[in-house]
């Protein structure tokens, strides 16, 4: 920790010393970790402090002009977050065997979920011809942590130490009921896979912090189980191709086609490059056409990259401690503990968006076993990953997202025993969490029924997530858009609102 | 086949899903492709409300979605990828010709079925004639058992034997051994259905299509129960399409299945009358083997139903094949006969069976009558000959054939050895996806908002009246709406058509938005010269090799592509065509310049799609293991690279290829360090290069091969400087390959191309490099 850069302000105004404390003026600073023109913001602040006052403006207003507001005129307004990472837990995790505590569902064991409970929601194709539909209680157990008091079971120890961190969405709803169109919905706001992905978004409209890595990159847990990923959730859909989430992975190239032909190394590749870039140089006399340096620049860029990923790639360097908070999995390339650790340290090289994808979330049957499965491979990662952000002093302007694509049902599907049941697919009740940057820490929003089946209070829609994301990262929703095939899209299609209550 | 276009679009075998949600959205697909890409205009915004801009309503939209809503097919494919119907079979012209051959042998031996029919027809007279029927016992158990339940205790024996391996007991899905619930059955006691639970008569009734069987069941139906499987051999139905075969009560009739993909590639036949409740009723299946709907009889206590048909197109198998889903080691799929309930599906709760019985043969109907109905035989029985009617000697003739005729027997068993033979030979067949007309007629409603679930007012097909009106020759069908798109009055297809191939070679259309003809699309740069190629275009009979000529003869795409500073900033991106186009080459075009360069292109034309070099472990994120190719499927033109949308080849999609999810007209042209990867690494680039470089040792000095090379990538000339360059590089790398033959491992050795032993690595190494080099530069990636 830099705690020295949290007390020197060079401002002598006190609404701007404020917000200097507020931004983390240390990140500004640091080349790679933040664009949205901090040092522009550096140099205001100087400049303010030599003319002495500030004018009519707002002071917030004054330094969101200060910003290098890019081509789109973005950041809309003061981003509190600066970089986001999602962990995505594909599949749709069970919230009232993990979050949602229902006591009272004990004393219905095996009875018929009432008709005025389901309320004529749909069901999926896989329960919904079943002849009974008989609740199941949680088999975990459930208790109160921190100073929060929030509500964690018993399959998640590790995250209950840090649930003061937390921000629970425990009204989350979805319009879709199955993997394919729900997750898709969650990733691109549209059920039907075409549309950008929210880091592809953001990518579009932010730009990249940093000039060796991708704006955007996903980590796929290895070996997933489970219904299927595709390309589509971090694809660009209409948007250029550059915002694409690049998916790094485990072993020899972290990014396709990134190792040069077997022994040929680093100096061998930059001799070559020196002689294409002539190549091109004679090219461009002759033609005269930008588009030629353009691309040079771009095998600049990738020769760069051929040094830089696979140093933030490689974990090897870790100190043994952090392999420990972590987990044991970390040791292990492609784990979804190895992808927490290696998703911080691309957060550290200034990477925007980051995407952890883990599958196995699916409990039709064997909910017990299956859910403590996924939760010795995640709790531990999931929480050191709070600590880790936290004591890098990164979680002030780091944005964590947990969550699926939907819930489960309060019914089981198949077979209902004492030990055992299985959960179908439930969109219009579950929790997900966030941490972090902008997001009230300790606080639970969002309250479902006794069934955790319906939501009673505060209900939040996929489309109210993204408004509110988007919000986070200085980006007005309704002004971010792209015209394609004669209409223009956004994340939030013509949808969603900005939930102000979760907001710091 | 012309029309599989209209369906290839993103298909759903999610289990779970609503299949009417996603059957929609593939009829909204095929008309977002045809309106978009061959009328230019935006239908798709029409479908929640009317267009904001163009004068397309929403009734309009919906007017054109029904000509493509009138299909058999689901929103749910089958889980195991047999081809989504309606289809079409693709036999090779040896598979057409066996075919030819086994098809003669069925009818041959359906004419020896009727002949012996004809022959036995006096034995069997004589024996009705002579009284004989009177002796038939009205409760025997007819030939062909091959399972028997009479539900008296809890331990599920088969009472017709068998070979008692199957293990037969009540389980839902990853539930065995539930417990039976015995209660008052028809005879004795009964087997009691919690709608969720079925007895699982694990091998017992697996047939083919060929194979004729029959099922008899006691049923006692309570009187709130309107839908539920009876029976069914099937695993989780729609997952699979209904493969297989069932007895099912739907909406108070009985209807009788079976399918090899539901619902275009099976037979569906559904009781007139309902199904009576709270009482015993004998049902009972039969089936002749024949693939035909009339092949099929429904039976209620010995009586046959009268039914009508509703799908008869069986013409592959209701088997799986022994088909394992996950890998060699995963379980059989095949499931046999299930009772009472359904995996995922809807069962007979409440309801009690007894006497089930399966037999490997088609019942006749006397023999119907003795396992459902003793009485309504004795009935006959009663009679003298002289009293019997027609339909009862008839009757009585089938029986006397199928029980006493031993040549019938046989002329019976040898149609059934040629129809198996025939159904295995059809099922390999590769198939492709059509559309193909339903006879049903579906009724196309304007979606509420564009939802599935809420149809408003209905509509029938037409096309935009503001286009122009569709004329009286043009049926409202797929064919009218064909005409009315390639008549000569429609302003738009033929300006839409050429201005995509305009857009091809010179990187921008006449009109830059070349999916959007409408208020929001941009207007022609040089609209008289679009409407003179349209015209050209159609009065040449739409030839676009023709097209193709004259657009690439003119002096405007011949012109030089030289941006001078001025023009740079008066044009830079070219509207006004005073120079010749310079545009990047697709990531497609960029794999085959190289893989024709050197000569390594398979220029062989059709066939299945290939699977080339492509990054291990990629197709890992949906459970699937991407097998690379032999040498056949390595150097084929990039059209024929397997396309999956959820991941899509990175050699080619990299370079902005579109996923395929949408109509797509226009592709991005972007730059990223991404594509710099691919040309410099992707081992198609590096082999390619090796390739090169050996041609180079082999010409006769180091200039011309360097020359030759660079004319093969770039399609020009290489200048002085130019080649003084590369054999500059080309020296550096051989002195540094030399004193190193490590080095030259990677270029020598990745991909399937061999160089032999004699040859000098060093030489070829640094001369690979060469061509890399030139691959990688804007001279062959850029057409100028």
């Amino acid at each position: 920790m830099c705690n020295d850069h949290h007390n020197k302000l060079t401002s002598n105004n006190r609404d701007l010393q404020k917000l200097e404390r507020q931004i983390d003026r240390r990140h500004f600073l640091k080349k790679t970790s933040l664009g949205l023109g901090a040092i522009a913001l550096g140099s205001l602040l100087g400049a303010e402090k030599m003319f002495g006052g500030i004018g009519q403006k707002s002071t917030e207003d004054l330094i969101l002009d200060s910003y290098n507001k890019n081509r789109l005129g973005l950041p809309h307004h003061l981003p509190k977050a600066k970089r986001i990472i999602y962990l995505f837990q594909s599949g749709g995790p069970s919230q009232m065997d993990l979050f949602d505590h229902k006591p009272k569902l004990v004393d219905m064991f095996g009875k018929q979920l009432p008709e005025s409970i389901i309320g004529g929601q749909r069901l999926t194709g896989m329960s919904g011809s079943q002849s009974t539909l008989p609740i199941a209680p949680s088999t975990f157990n459930f208790k109160q942590y921190g100073e929060s008091k929030a509500w964690v079971s018993d399959a998640m120890p590790y995250l209950s130490e840090v649930v003061d961190d937390l921000c629970f969405m425990k009204g989350m709803q979805t319009d879709q009921i199955n993997h394919t169109p729900a997750i898709t919905f969650m990733q691109t706001g549209n059920q039907l896979p075409g549309r950008p992905s929210i880091g592809s978004w953001l990518s579009y409209g932010l730009g990249s912090d940093n000039e060796n890595l991708p704006t955007f990159i996903t980590l796929v847990s290895k070996n997933g189980q489970g219904q299927p990923l595709k390309a589509s959730l971090w694809g660009n859909g209409f948007l250029p191709t550059e915002h694409q989430g690049v998916q790094f992975r485990s072993g020899k190239d972290p990014v396709l086609y990134l190792s040069d032909p077997e022994n040929y190394d680093g100096n061998d590749r930059r001799h070559m490059l020196d002689y294409l870039g002539g190549l091109n140089d004679i090219q461009k006399d002759e033609y005269g056409d930008p588009e030629i340096q353009a691309r040079m620049s771009q095998y600049e860029m990738a020769f760069k990259m051929q040094t830089s990923v696979p140093e933030v790639a490689d974990l090897s360097d870790e100190p043994n401690h952090i392999f420990e908070m972590y987990g044991k999995d970390s040791r292990d390339p492609g784990t979804y503990a190895a992808n927490c650790l290696m998703a911080i340290k691309l957060l550290e090289k200034g990477v925007k968006f980051v995407q952890l994808y883990h599958q196995g979330w699916d409990q039709h049957n064997n909910c017990p076993g299956g859910l403590k499965n996924q939760c010795k491979k995640t709790d531990q990662p999931t929480a050191a990953l709070i600590k880790d952000l936290k004591q890098r002093g990164m979680l002030d302007d780091t944005l964590v997202i947990w969550g699926g694509e939907f819930g489960r049902t309060v019914y089981s599907q198949g077979q209902l025993t004492k030990k055992n049941y299985g959960r179908d697919h439930h969109p219009k009740a579950f929790t997900m969490w966030m941490a972090g940057a902008g997001v009230k820490p300790g606080f639970s929003y969002g309250e479902t029924d006794d069934f955790s089946y319906n939501v009673i209070k505060d209900p939040l829609h996929v489309h109210d997530f993204h408004a509110t994301l988007m919000h986070l990262t200085g980006v007005n929703h309704e002004k971010l858009t792209f015209k394609h095939q004669g209409r223009r899209y956004r994340l939030t299609d013509v949808h969603g609102h900005v939930v102000k209550d979760l907001l710091t | 086949m012309g029309t599989t276009f209209n369906r290839l679009h993103p298909q759903n075998l999610e289990g779970g899903i609503i299949d009417e949600e996603f059957r929609s959205e593939y009829v909204a697909d095929r008309n977002a492709t045809v309106s978009q890409g061959l009328l230019g205009l935006s239908y798709a915004c029409a479908k929640c409300h009317d267009h904001k801009y163009d004068p397309i309503s929403q009734k309009n939209y919906y007017e054109m979605y029904s000509f493509f809503n009138n299909v058999d097919e689901t929103g749910l494919i089958p889980w195991d990828l047999a081809t989504p119907v309606p289809a079409m079979m693709l036999p090779t012209k040896e598979q057409e010709e066996v075919l030819a051959y086994l098809e003669t042998l069925v009818s041959d031996s359906e004419e020896k079925v009727k002949a012996t029919t004809n022959n036995e027809k006096l034995k069997a007279d004589k024996w009705i004639a002579s009284n004989q029927f009177k002796k038939l016992h009205s409760q025997a158990k007819p030939d062909g058992l091959v399972a028997a339940f009479n539900f008296e205790n809890e331990k599920l024996i088969n009472l017709a034997g068998g070979n008692g391996k199957n293990k037969i007991r009540m389980r839902q899905q990853f539930v065995d051994n539930e417990k039976v619930i015995l209660k008052e059955g028809a005879h004795g006691k009964g087997l009691f259905m919690n709608g969720d639970t079925w007895l699982d008569l694990d091998n017992i009734g697996i047939f083919q299509r060929s194979q004729p069987f029959s099922i008899g069941i006691q049923v006692f139906i309570p009187k709130d129960l309107e839908t539920g499987v009876i029976f069914h051999k099937m695993n989780s139905p729609e997952l699979h399409s209904f493969r297989g075969y069932h007895l099912k009560i739907k909406d108070n009739k009985i209807e009788a299945l079976l399918a090899h993909v539901y619902p275009d590639n099976a037979i569906v036949v559904e009781s007139l009358s309902d199904v009576p409740k709270e009482k015993w009723v004998q049902l009972t299946m039969t089936y002749d083997g024949s693939s035909k709907a009339n092949g099929v009889s429904i039976y209620m206590d010995g009586e046959k139903l009268q039914t009508k048909t509703h799908f008869d197109n069986l013409y592959k198998d209701i088997v799986f094949h022994g088909l394992r889903l996950y890998g060699k080691s995963s379980p059989r799929l095949e499931p046999g006969l299930r009772i009472g309930a359904v995996w995922r599906g809807k069962g007979i709760k409440d309801a009690t069976v007894d006497d089930l019985m399966v037999f490997n043969k088609e019942l006749t109907e006397i023999e119907v009558l003795q396992i459902a109905n003793p009485d309504g035989l004795d009935k006959i029985k009663k009679k003298q000959f002289s009293d019997l009617d027609e339909t009862e000697k008839e009757k009585l003739e089938k029986y006397y054939l199928a029980t006493n005729s031993e040549a019938y027997k046989t002329a019976l068993k040898k149609l059934e050895n040629n129809r198996l033979v025939l159904a295995d030979s059809i099922d390999p067949i590769k198939q492709i996806m059509v559309m193909k007309e339903s006879k049903h007629n579906r009724q196309t409603y304007i979606l509420d908002r564009g939802n599935y679930d809420s149809p408003t007012d209905s509509v029938f097909p037409n096309a935009p009246e503001d286009i122009f009106p569709m004329t009286e020759d043009m049926p409202k069908n797929r064919l009218g709406l064909a005409k009315w798109i390639t008549h000569k009055d429609n302003p738009l297809t033929a300006r839409v058509t050429v201005n995509r191939y305009w857009q091809n070679i010179f990187g921008r259309g006449l009109v830059k938005t070349s999916e959007d003809f409408g208020n929001q699309g941009e207007l022609p740069s040089h609209p008289a010269l679009l409407d003179w190629l349209a015209i050209q275009f159609v009065e040449s009979g739409w030839d676009v090799k023709a097209l193709h000529k004259t657009i690439m003869m003119s002096s405007t795409y011949q012109q030089s592509s030289v941006i001078s500073e001025e023009l740079l900033a008066l044009d830079g991106e070219n509207k006004w065509l005073a120079r010749g186009p310079s545009t990047r080459l697709s990531g497609e075009m960029l794999r085959d310049n190289a893989l024709y360069a050197s000569g390594l292109l398979n220029t062989t034309i059709g066939g299945e799609s290939v699977r080339p070099y492509q990054p291990a472990g990629l197709w890992k994120v949906n459970g699937d293991t991407y097998v690379q190719d032999g040498e056949e499927g390595l150097y084929r033109r990039s059209m024929y690279t397997i396309w999956k949308r959820t991941v899509p080849n990175p050699t080619i999609s990299i370079f902005d290829a579109p996923t395929r999810d949408l109509c797509t007209t226009r592709r991005q042209k972007t730059n990223t360090p991404l594509q710099a990867l691919v040309i410099l690494n992707d081992p198609t680039y590096i082999e390619a290069s090796r390739v090169l470089g050996k041609q180079i040792t082999e010409a006769k000095d180091i200039n011309t091969g360097i020359s030759n090379t660079f004319k093969k990538l770039t399609g020009r000339k290489i200048s002085d400087k130019e080649l003084e360059l590369l054999v500059g590089l080309q020296k550096e790398e051989f002195k540094k390959f030399e004193g190193n033959l490590e080095k030259t491992k990677g270029w020598l050795q990745t991909g399937a191309f061999k160089i032999s032993k004699t040859d000098n690595k060093a030489l070829i190494a640094a001369n690979a490099v060469v061509a890399s080099t030139i691959m990688n530069a804007d001279a062959s990636i850029t057409k100028r």
